[in-house]
């Protein structure tokens, strides 16, 4: 990368808590956000359970405004205020202090749960009030929600890679640093629990009924979730030159197309091994050299082998050197979302030295059980951590963070 | 933000017909009519005919047996956009698709089932998906390289093209394929009713929903002798009528005065925006090509594709304004380049 990137401002609203903090350190004791799902009826399904979040107040924004804003904006404003208020970048009245901010964000969904009204007005040939529920629904929508409500203006760009689509949203906002298109970006991912998707994954039969066990050969599938995070990334002279504390370097970025099949990897886990290396390679560091994984580790059948045996490819023999852990079996899959929400966690990881736990976990798969981090594990000498992810599709990408810049 | 784009190829399927010179044709498109709710209540429609021949070879491809309409008009409009180039060109190919409303029939299809009969289906869910047409294109033309599905208004076509230069000056790939795509769904008439946008068939006021695609291949410009896209801008956004003119002054007062300026908005709301914030600018009207009724990214790409296509030594550059309906405001800035180019399109 042509500009060194780092990583100015965190935030992030998750199943396990209504900021970053409180999220990481629920995440580190161990906890998980399974739980019965009462956002919507899940009579019929297999599963009835989701990690869902605690919207959080906003009282920065009016009654009115609040009750208009769908479910994934109310996850995604306190998220990403969280972010620009920890890069020091909000005034004294929570406006973004850099009114033209390019945003780069990423969704599956976006406001479904408006969409799923709509819908539902229509078939029961109920005409009225229509236009405020399909108007907003749409995933431009919010991010208008999010450059309203903190005030500013810029590019954007909505990326709908499916389940990796955080880790593009974050690559991308690095592309765009890297070349010098922009200086500062806020980048992220939201995504809301919806019926449409929870039906979907659960006619699927891709959720489990049991607990979510990723890379564990008993594992049955995954739990959904819900939540937003968002990152400040900016180039390292700009950070400098308003004095702004960097907490990492963003030193690679990989993705490709894995064609296999629409909703399987391909059994080698070829695709997501290239990604890999690619990230590696623009971050200029060996497998052996980074010290955490973020997995995507869904917990389904389909996924964990394949995934497990790329980290062999890639790793090598330094496989039982690298720790691994999927989060997801915590707050479960957040789908548009995972991508931005693992990221902060192995950047929190990278930064504490402290690991995120693999729970759940009863017997591990074998090629990958020494690198599953067990409970309170610490690794104080970590100089990169990964993050990875997949989606439906075949997108796969990989994120690299870093304590210092590329030589 | 300069984006320095040099287009090599293009591609379209409209209900004008297959291919590029058929946006260009002067024959007015016929109208057919589609029910919503309501039996008493039809609307005129703009159409891509899928009995095309054009269609009949993929839709026999075992990959795209579930697939809904986008995907193919996508993958026609990326099969002409490519044509010519070579194995090796396409190894280096990344592929950026730009969607409104994407798959939604597969969505409306999913959630009905849902509604009313209690039913899921397996089968509809994964391609309810915003990438998997982008998927099912990279599968089938064998682009294994850098894909995204970005998402917006019509401005996520100018998004797109931002995103392809991003690629290009970094690097990750040699060309970007970058196309905007829409199907026709009932759904979509029951929105865009609801939001009062549509034409009666006995009326000449609003918009006929439409559906298609186009595309063009896009290389670093200096490295081929084509048509290029100069600079793309957007963020100009709005929520309520009151920002709208705002919103469209903010977005021109940036560009030179004397640039001759491609109005493209017809029977939409923004049309009398357009007219009132390109008053004072040189105009090249599209009123004597045939309208092709509103299909969001899809129509972004045909207006690029149709204001490419005027420019010439004596017209070497033109703003073309993205009125986005659902969010926000774009511009492009097209230029020729000294050679006449060589067009690929069919």
């Amino acid at each position: 990368m042509s500009h060194r990137i780092v990583v100015t401002g965190l935030g992030a609203v998750t199943p396990l808590g209504e900021t970053f903090a409180a999220s990481w350190n629920a995440l580190i004791a161990g906890r998980d956000a399974a739980a019965p799902l009462d956002l919507f009826d899940t009579t019929g399904c297999r599963c009835h359970c989701a990690a869902g979040a605690v919207l959080p107040p906003l009282p920065y924004l009016s009654a009115k405004a609040t009750r208009r804003l769908p479910r994934a904006s109310r996850l995604a404003i306190p998220a990403a205020r969280e972010a620009l208020a920890s890069a020091r970048l909000l005034d004294a009245e929570g406006r973004s202090l850099l009114p033209e901010l390019p945003i780069s964000v990423s969704t599956t969904a976006g406001g479904m749960a408006f969409g799923e009204d709509f819908l539902r007005r229509v078939l029961a040939r109920d005409r009225s009030h229509h236009f405020s529920r399909v108007s907003r629904y749409l995933p431009q929508q919010q991010v208008l929600d999010l450059q309203q409500a903190l005030g500013f203006a810029g590019h954007s760009v909505i990326i709908a890679n499916a389940c990796a689509s955080g880790a593009n949203a974050i690559g991308h906002a690095a592309d765009l640093i890297a070349v010098g298109a922009a200086d500062c970006v806020l980048t992220g991912g939201f995504e809301a629990l919806t019926e449409l998707v929870f039906v979907g994954f659960d006619c699927l039969q891709t959720t489990s009924i049991d607990r979510c066990r990723p890379f564990d050969l008993n594992r049955s599938g995954l739990l959904l979730g819900e939540g937003a995070a968002f990152v400040v990334l900016e180039s390292a002279e700009h950070a400098q030159r308003r004095g702004a504390a960097s907490l990492c370097y963003l030193t690679g970025y990989g993705h490709a197309t894995d064609f296999h099949h629409l909703t399987q990897p391909q059994p080698d886990g070829a695709a997501l091994v290239d990604v890999m290396r690619a990230a590696a390679a623009q971050a200029r560091v060996a497998p052996a050299q980074i010290g955490y994984v973020n997995a995507h580790g869904t917990a389904t059948p389909a996924n964990d082998g394949v995934e497990a045996k790329a980290y062999g490819a890639f790793f090598g023999d330094a496989l039982g050197a690298t720790r691994i852990s999927s989060t997801k079996a915590a707050i479960g899959h957040t789908l548009g979302a995972a991508g931005a929400v693992e990221a902060l966690f192995a950047i929190e990881a990278l930064r504490s030295g402290r690991l995120p736990p693999q729970i759940n976990l009863e017997t591990p798969i074998p090629e990958i059980a020494p690198a599953l981090v067990g409970e309170k594990e610490t690794s104080g000498d970590m100089r990169h951590v990964m993050s990875v992810n997949l989606g439906f599709g075949g997108s796969n990408a990989a994120l690299v963070f870093s304590r210092s810049s590329p030589p | 933000m300069k984006i320095d784009l040099a287009v090599i190829g293009q591609g379209a399927v409209s209900p004008a017909g297959i291919g590029v010179d058929a946006l260009l044709h002067r024959e007015p498109v016929p109208a057919s009519v589609a029910a919503l709710g309501r039996p008493d209540q039809p609307w005129p429609v703009l159409r891509v005919d899928l009995n095309d021949p054009a269609f009949a070879r993929r839709q026999r491809e075992p990959r795209l047996r579930r697939a809904s309409s986008i995907t193919f008009f996508l993958i026609e409009a990326a099969e002409q956009a490519l044509a010519g180039t070579s194995p090796a060109d396409r190894a280096q190919t990344g592929l950026i698709v730009a969607f409104s409303a994407g798959c939604v029939t597969y969505s409306r299809r999913f959630f009905e089932g849902l509604a009313t009969q209690g039913t899921a289906s397996p089968a509809l869910f994964p391609e309810t998906v915003f990438n998997s047409p982008v998927s099912h294109v990279a599968s089938v033309l064998g682009l294994n390289g850098a894909a995204y599905a970005i998402v917006g208004d019509e401005t996520a076509w100018v998004a797109a093209l931002r995103t392809a230069a991003i690629w290009l000056q970094s690097e990750r790939v040699r060309q970007v394929l970058v196309l905007g795509a829409e199907e026709f769904d009932p759904i979509v008439l029951d929105a865009y009713r609801s939001a009062r946008w549509l034409r009666r068939q006995s009326s000449a006021h609003g918009f006929l929903a439409s559906e298609g695609a186009a595309g063009i291949l896009v290389r670093r410009s200096g490295s081929e002798d084509a048509p290029g896209i100069a600079t793309a801008r957007d963020g100009s956004i709005y929520r309520t009528k009151k920002e709208v003119s705002a919103a469209a002054e903010y977005l021109l007062s940036g560009s030179a005065l004397a640039l001759p300026c491609y109005r493209s908005a017809q029977h939409n709301w923004s049309a009398s925006l357009e007219r009132k914030a390109t008053e004072k600018r040189t105009i090249v009207s599209m009123e004597d090509q045939p309208y092709l009724g509103e299909a969001f990214t899809a129509s972004a790409a045909w207006h690029t594709l149709r204001a490419l296509a005027v420019l010439t030594p004596r017209l070497p550059r033109l703003l073309l304004p993205v009125w986005g309906l659902n969010h926000q405001f774009g511009l492009l800035e097209l230029e020729t380049r000294p050679k006449v180019p060589s067009t690929r399109a069919r």
